[in-house]
């Protein structure tokens, strides 16, 4: 599949400035879905070369603005709703229900 | 459904899913052999960069039998084959401004490749 994600020779896209002293995880919630997959790659719910096409399949935007754990959580929202453990409908019923103060 | 006992997870994050598989299966190439890149624009998943596409190179090492990504991302089968790291000149990859003594290894599938006669 040639998507934004093929970039080796591509231009503009400014110097690589790797981060001294990184850390494992910058946010709490990239812990959280770093997690789900163990889970749910370990559970046998779909195949690492499936995961990684999940992330190519992105939006063209969404996949060069996205940070690397939000490349992997779209993955997952993708793969998990495709084989039927999520529906999109209850996923955005979960994001309604945290955005207006739930837990 | 698989259960993820406590003992597998450093195990998964170690190997980081590897698809290495232990099939009989016979290496189309060796060390030392010069391939060329089979030209492909495939709308499926592969893990064979465009920037290598036509190039010419040299099987430095066969890393032994891998699952094919591009059948298994599809649940197309695992067609298990070798897999070579593959050594590129920069200037082979990226022409006359390249600088003349940079090399370059991509570790290719055995279909991504066809031998130079």
């Amino acid at each position: 599949m040639n998507g934004v994600h093929d970039l080796g020779g591509m231009h503009g896209f400014g110097p690589i400035n790797p981060e001294p002293n990184e850390p494992v995880f910058h946010h709490d919630w990239e812990r959280r879905v770093f997690g789900v997959m163990i889970a749910t790659f370990g559970g046998g719910h779909y195949n690492v070369d499936q995961f990684r096409h999940a992330i190519e399949r992105m939006g063209a935007v969404e996949y060069l603005t996205g940070s690397y754990y939000e490349h992997w959580l779209a993955a997952l929202e993708t793969l998990l709703a495709e084989h039927g453990v999520i529906s999109h409908q209850d996923l955005a019923a979960r994001l309604e229900q945290l955005r207006s103060g739930g837990h | 459904m698989p259960v993820v006992s406590k003992d597998f997870v450093p195990v998964l994050i170690k190997t980081g899913g590897s698809t290495r598989v232990a099939k009989p299966v016979a290496p189309r190439f060796r060390a030392g052999d010069h391939v060329v890149v089979r030209t492909m624009h495939p709308e499926h998943h592969t893990r064979l960069p465009r920037y290598a596409r036509g190039k010419r190179g040299i099987v430095e090492e066969d890393h032994g039998v891998f699952v094919f990504p591009d059948t298994s991302a599809h649940e197309q089968g695992e067609r298990p084959q070798h897999v070579y790291s593959v050594r590129f000149t920069s200037r082979e990859l990226w022409g006359p401004q390249a600088p003349d003594r940079d090399t370059l290894r991509l570790d290719l599938w055995d279909d991504y490749l066809d031998l130079v006669v």
